[in-house]
């Protein structure tokens, strides 16, 4: 066993840090007071790129035996502690590479993903498969796809799809039948601008503010055949849910490292204020060790899974216990971190105040907590599934 | 790098371990608990395991081999486990005082026992010369106790006299209260107590460890077996969570006990490290090892079934060394605070 970074990754993670301290944390607390995500043409995205800091780890080959899953968590980590809600608006595919990668054909991955490859011009993709009735669930969604001729036709709504206002494209899932659940779903490339796209509107949130989680309407929606991703065949092996599975299994390490940057961020916060304001009473010094030994606990956990999935491991429990874990010891910290504030916590001008609000959501995305839960109990003691 | 991979060195030794638990350890845990000691043959095989002070840095093993081999040992049976290491959590007090040849000392000679203890465990009133007054819980029949004081560590082998208790748990260990009249203090080491107590932490840690994942997962094995309401009692949403829960604890707290001892083997500043993984594996200790009896509901409380004694051991090995209030305190004042050994995160 070994706990330790080697020198490369260290200094990827000082590289990063710099870069939020002057940049991201004043760009994330800007968009919470704006009140709406930082927009596309901000000279912000460009300078992300410029620095090879996009979302997807731009290091890799260069870090000795430290893995790429490894080192995404490392990233999402450190850029989460700086902030959450500008980690996930920087350009690249995000969730919607996932599914590309897994599912696509040589071509289609060859059609929408070489474009992010180019560092002077930010892009982004996205993901879409929560609707107005379909959440924890998503084998219920209603996005209904019909085949006629050559097209597939989509209708339908979809929810809370991040950075889906200025998307390329969208890997969007929809149900040949709802009857068949999971079976039915297909996974198909829904590109800017089309006809029957409505604008992804940002919905208005309580925090991660940065970023937009944007829903939209798909009306008589035109696709070429060549737009379902992975092609008929895929699906012939039933293989669509999958797909969607395989992301969140890929990306709620990263996730659950997001969380625990952020409750990073809360205890670092608490402790200062807690010894400038010469308030390191009993009390206090508890709430900061509770926090400090849940965070390592957590980040412990996100290490591990993404290690596993870096040996071509099985990681579905661990990939699910720290999305579960650091997500709650986020919110803990928070709250705690309000206590230690007192009644400045009500002011709503304190970091931690932004961080109580933003925090919450990480127990929500990619798999509730108690979703999380029900994975871990279908590997644990074989849960049934209906 | 991030890697936690057991070594092969260390697969030989726990393969060697669970073969020991599996056949002696944990079948004979009830004869051991009422006899308060194991039986002849399980210290004959024990002794020839060679597992005596394995962690000392000449070995190349360490302490998180130490971790690895005593959560195995505990998960069969802990208060055994204690009684049969008769070097047990003295191993570095014993390397301060007198370096090897004191570790083997003990480890060879049967008639011989050390134990370490702190400030915390007792009630001591201490002179130049001599100490005296009550350690509060020890396995029966300490020779050679170290008492880690604020400035050193004191080795102790006369003037103590055992008094036989009940004992909450680990009963296996015959467990004492000791006397201390008039102990002479004539073997006291001027040094820095921390790294015997972050060893010794490690050890009824990694004790602790054992207890908690032997109750998840018993509890876990047998919820999947008893039927209730028509279905399998993991297979009712509020049991499988808690079940779910149970083993997020320990995974958790494990992982802080690995990384806490491999800080420790590697030369890092652990202390914090140590007392985290040590308050946390408590904490969880009044989640699970209580769980763990409540999974098997009536059967649970009886004697038939081990969960009972898990939650009774595991209570009482988060009480030794200051329990969590000294450990909680003891990570809040160390230095070397940072999320990965070496800092930056």
């Amino acid at each position: 066993m070994e706990f330790a970074l080697e020198p490369q990754v260290r200094a990827y993670v000082e590289a990063l840090r710099d870069f939020g301290r002057t940049t991201i944390r004043p760009l994330g607390i800007e968009r919470d007071r704006i009140g709406a995500p930082t927009p596309p043409d901000h000279p912000f995205f460009t300078e992300v790129l410029q620095r090879g800091l996009t979302r997807a780890p731009a290091v890799d080959g260069a870090n000795g035996s430290t893995g790429a899953a490894v080192l995404r968590v490392i990233s999402s980590q450190e850029l989460a502690y700086w902030d959450r809600g500008v980690s996930s608006s920087l350009p690249g595919p995000g969730l919607g590479g996932g599914p590309v990668m897994s599912m696509g054909t040589p071509e289609q991955q060859a059609r929408w993903m070489t474009r992010f490859r180019d560092l002077q011009t930010p892009r982004w993709a996205a993901f879409a498969m929560t609707e107005p009735g379909a959440g924890s669930d998503v084998a219920r969604i209603q996005s209904r796809a019909v085949k006629s001729g050559d097209e597939w036709i989509l209708n339908g709504a979809k929810l809370y799809s991040a950075n889906a206002d200025r998307a390329d494209w969208i890997v969007v899932f929809a149900t040949v039948d709802p009857a068949l659940g999971r079976a039915g779903h297909r996974a198909f490339i829904v590109e800017r601008g089309m006809p029957g796209l409505s604008d992804p509107r940002p919905e208005k949130k309580m925090g991660i503010k940065a970023y937009a989680s944007a829903s939209f309407t798909m009306n008589d929606l035109r696709l070429p055949a060549n737009h379902l991703l992975g092609g008929e065949a895929h699906y012939q092996q039933r293989a669509g849910f999958k797909g969607a599975m395989q992301t969140f299994n890929a990306t709620r390490p990263a996730i659950a490292a997001n969380a625990v940057g952020m409750a990073r961020s809360c205890l670092d916060e608490a402790t200062a204020f807690a010894r400038e304001a010469a308030l390191m009473t009993p009390a206090n010094l508890d709430r900061l060790e509770f926090m400090r030994r849940k965070i390592r606990g957590a980040w412990l956990m996100c290490l591990r899974a993404a290690w596993l999935a870096d040996q071509g491991a099985p990681n579905m429990v661990e990939a699910s216990m720290c999305k579960a874990t650091a997500a709650e010891v986020a919110m803990e910290c928070a709250s705690l971190g309000m206590e230690l504030l007192g009644v400045v916590g009500m002011q709503g001008e304190h970091l931690i105040e932004k961080l109580f609000r933003d925090v919450k959501a990480m127990d929500i995305v990619e798999g509730t907590g108690q979703i999380q839960r029900i994975v871990m109990a279908r590997h644990l003691v074989n849960y049934p599934r209906d | 790098m991030i890697d936690f991979t057991i070594s092969e060195d260390q697969q030989i030794i726990l393969d060697a371990v669970a073969r020991f638990v599996r056949q002696e350890l944990a079948p004979g845990m009830r004869e051991a608990e009422q006899a308060r000691t194991p039986s002849p043959a399980v210290v004959r095989h024990f002794e020839a395991l060679g597992l005596m002070g394995l962690e000392r840095p000449g070995t190349g093993l360490g302490m998180l081999t130490r971790c690895l081999v005593n959560a195995a040992l505990a998960g069969g049976d802990a208060g055994a486990a204690l009684a049969l290491d008769r070097v047990g959590p003295a191993a570095h007090a014993l390397l301060a005082l007198g370096g090897d040849d004191l570790v083997d000392a003990i480890a060879t000679d049967p008639n011989r026992r050390a134990w370490c203890a702190t400030l915390a465990d007792g009630q001591f009133r201490i002179d130049d010369k001599t100490i005296d007054g009550v350690l509060h819980w020890a396995p029966g029949g300490v020779t050679d106790l170290c008492i880690l004081l604020p400035d050193g560590i004191a080795l102790v082998r006369d003037g103590l006299h055992d008094e036989r208790v009940r004992g909450s748990g680990l009963r296996a260990a015959a467990p004492v209260r000791v006397r201390l009249d008039r102990a002479s203090l004539a073997q006291f080491r001027q040094t820095d107590p921390a790294p015997a107590l972050d060893a010794a932490r490690l050890y009824t840690a990694s004790l602790l460890l054992g207890v908690l994942e032997a109750a998840a997962s018993y509890a876990r094995t047998y919820a999947q077996e008893r039927v209730a309401f028509g279905r399998p009692i993991a297979h009712h949403q509020a049991l499988a969570f808690l079940l779910v829960d149970m083993n997020t604890a320990v995974t958790g707290a494990r992982l802080l006990l690995h990384d806490a001892a491999w800080r420790f083997d590697a030369g890092y500043p652990a202390a914090e490290a140590i007392a985290t993984a040590l308050a946390e594996l408590i904490d969880q200790s009044r989640f699970v090892g209580p769980n763990g009896v409540q999974v098997l509901g009536g059967l649970g409380f009886m004697q038939d079934y081990p969960v009972e004694k898990y939650m009774r051991e595991a209570r009482a090995l988060g009480l030794l060394h200051g329990g969590i209030d000294q450990a909680r305190a003891d990570a809040m004042r160390a230095t070397g605070t940072a999320l990965m050994a070496g800092g930056l995160i």
